[in-house]
C-alpha cells in the first residue's frame, strides 16, 4: 500500500514531526510506502509531489487543526485522524486502513 | 451534531495561528518596557527605539481578537472566512470583547460564510463575484451588525454594571475590594473583564489612588506564576499534570508573566478552561486582597517584576504575589488530572479502537 498525507498539530513545532516520523516508520515496518508532508508553524516541508499522489492508494491526514491543500488528494480514499491517534498506535492504524481500503 | 461541527479543531487552528503573534508581541512589549519604552501617543513628536518596540508589541496584542476570529472563520469556511473574520474580530477588540468575543465572532461568521457558500445560488455571470464580493460583503454586514448591536450590548451592560458595583464597594473592606479587583484582573487573562479592572485601576491612578494599580499588576502575574508553580510541583512529585505541548507553552508563559503579560496562559487555559480560570481567579483574588489590605501602592501602571522597586512597599507586594501564586499553583495541582500522554516505548502500542474510522 502506498500512502500520501499531511501531519499538522496546534503549536506546529513538535507533534507534527513526531506524527510524520511515526507514520513513516510504521509504514516501513509493515512494508508500505509513506510520503507525509508536515504543515508546521514554520510552513510546509517535504511537500508531497503530484507523482507520489498519483501512485498512492490512500491519503492520510493526521492533524488537530485545519490543513491546507486537501483538494490535491481528490479521488483518493481519505482518512482523517488526530495526531494523537498516529502517535499512540501507528501500526494498528495503518493495518486498519489497509484492511478497509484494499477491500474496496 | 456537536462532534460534526468540530468546534475544538477550529479553536486549535486559531491558537496555532495566534501563538507566534502573542509570543512576538509579548517579547516586544517586554524588551521595550525593560529599556524604558512606553506606548507612543503622539506620532508627530519625537520618540525613542524602546517606545517604538513597546508600541509595536501593543499593536500585536491588539491584533489578537481579529486573528483569532479570522483563523476560526478560516478553519470553518476556508479562504472566504478570512476577510469577514478579520473585520468581526476588529469589532470584538473595539467594543472590548477581547479574545472571548473574537472566538464567538469567529464561530458565528465562519458558519455564516459556510452557509452562504452552500446555499446562496447566483446566476452564472455572478459566480466570479461570489468569493470576491458577495460572500464577504454579506457576511460582514450581517454578522458585523449582529456583533455591534446584539452581542455588544450585554458586554457593554456587563461592563457598566461591574464598574458601578466596584465603585460602590470601594468604601467597604479593603480586602474585599482588592480581592474583587484581583479576581477580575485574572479572570479572563487579559480579556474584557481584566480590561474593566485594568481601566478602573488606571482611572483611579489618575485620581492619585495607587493601590488598585498594584493589585492589577499582581493579578496579571499570578496566573503565569501559578501555572508554572503547579508545573514545577508536578515535576517534583512526578505526578504529571500537563502534556508535552502544554509544558512548552508554560515555558513561554513564565517569562511573559515576569513582564506582566498574562496572555501566555491562554493556550493552557483553553485546554481546561474551568479549572484554570477558577484556580487563577482564586489565587489572584487572595493575593490582591492582601496587597490592598497591606496598603501596597504602585505609581506605574505596567512593567511586571521590573517596576516592583518603584512601589511603596515592594516586600509586601512580593509576599502577596507569592501567596497568590502558591494558592493558584496548589489549586491547579490538586484539581488537574493526569494528562493523556504518549507512550515513551515505541514498540508498544495502545489499544485504540479504529473500527469506526471513516474513509471518504
Amino acid at each position: 500500500m502506498k500512502i500520501v498525507g499531511i501531519a499538522a498539530c496546534t503549536s506546529g513545532i513538535a507533534h507534527t514531526y513526531i506524527a510524520k516520523e511515526k507514520i513513516v516508520r510504521a509504514a516501513e515496518e509493515l512494508g508500505f510506502e509513506a510520503h507525509i508532508e508536515t504543515q508546521g508553524t514554520i510552513g510546509t516541508e517535504d511537500e508531497v509531489t503530484p507523482e507520489q499522489i498519483a501512485e498512492a492508494d490512500v491519503a492520510l491526514i493526521a492533524a488537530d487543526i485545519k490543513v491546507g491543500g486537501k483538494e490535491r488528494f481528490k479521488g483518493l480514499p481519505m482518512v482523517e485522524v488526530p495526531t494523537e491517534a498516529v502517535i499512540k498506535a501507528p501500526k494498528k492504524l495503518l493495518q486498519t486502513i489497509e484492511a478497509k481500503v484494499m477491500k474496496k | 451534531m456537536l462532534k460534526k461541527l468540530q468546534l475544538k479543531k477550529h479553536a486549535l487552528t486559531a491558537i496555532s495561528y495566534m501563538l507566534p503573534l502573542v509570543v512576538a508581541s509579548g517579547l516586544l512589549i517586554a524588551i521595550g518596557n525593560l529599556t524604558g519604552g512606553y506606548v507612543i501617543a503622539d506620532y508627530t513628536k519625537a520618540y525613542s527605539v524602546p517606545a517604538a518596540l513597546t508600541s509595536l508589541g501593543v499593536f500585536g496584542m491588539g491584533l489578537l481578537a481579529p486573528v483569532i476570529s479570522a483563523a476560526i472563520a478560516y478553519s470553518i469556511a476556508d479562504r472566504p472566512g478570512i476577510a469577514p473574520g478579520l473585520l468581526i474580530g476588529c469589532i470584538a477588540k473595539e467594543i472590548g470583547a477581547g479574545f472571548l468575543g473574537g472566538m464567538l465572532g469567529g464561530y458565528i461568521v465562519g458558519f455564516f460564510v459556510l452557509w452562504l457558500k452552500n446555499n446562496l445560488k447566483v446566476p452564472k455571470w455572478a459566480e466570479g463575484l461570489m468569493p470576491m464580493m458577495i460572500v464577504p460583503t454579506i457576511a460582514s454586514i450581517v454578522v458585523g451588525l449582529l456583533m455591534f448591536f446584539v452581542i455588544g450590548v450585554p458586554i457593554v451592560w456587563l461592563t457598566n454594571a461591574l464598574t458601578n458595583f466596584l465603585t460602590g464597594m470601594q468604601g467597604s473592606a479593603k480586602f474585599v475590594f482588592g480581592a474583587i479587583m484581583g479576581g477580575m484582573a485574572a479572570f479572563d487573562f487579559g480579556g474584557p473583564v481584566n480590561k474593566v479592572a485594568s481601566l478602573f485601576a488606571d482611572g483611579l491612578l489618575l485620581e492619585g489612588v495607587q493601590g488598585p494599580e498594584a493589585v492589577k499588576i499582581l493579578a496579571s502575574m499570578v496566573p503565569p506564576f501559578g501555572v508554572t508553580l503547579s508545573y514545577a510541583l508536578s515535576k517534583l512529585t512526578k505526578r504529571p499534570k500537563y502534556n508535552a505541548e502544554e509544558e512548552d507553552n508554560i515555558k513561554i508563559a513564565f517569562p511573559m508573566g515576569i513582564c506582566m503579560i498574562t496572555e501566555g496562559v491562554i493556550p493552557i487555559a483553553m485546554n481546561d478552561l474551568v479549572k484554570t480560570v477558577f484556580s487563577c481567579t482564586v489565587g489572584a483574588a487572595i493575593g490582591g486582597g492582601l496587597s490592598m489590605m497591606w496598603g501596597v501602592e504602585s505609581p506605574v501602571p505596567s512593567g511586571g517584576m521590573f517596576i516592583v522597586p518603584a512601589m511603596n512597599k515592594p516586600l509586601q507586594f512580593c509576599l502577596a504575589l507569592l501567596i497568590g501564586s502558591i494558592i493558584t499553583g496548589l489549586l491547579l495541582y490538586i484539581l488537574k488530572k493526569e494528562p493523556v500522554e504518549e507512550k515513551k516505548n515505541d514498540a508498544e502500542e495502545e489499544d485504540i479502537d479504529f473500527s469506526d474510522i471513516k474513509i471518504s
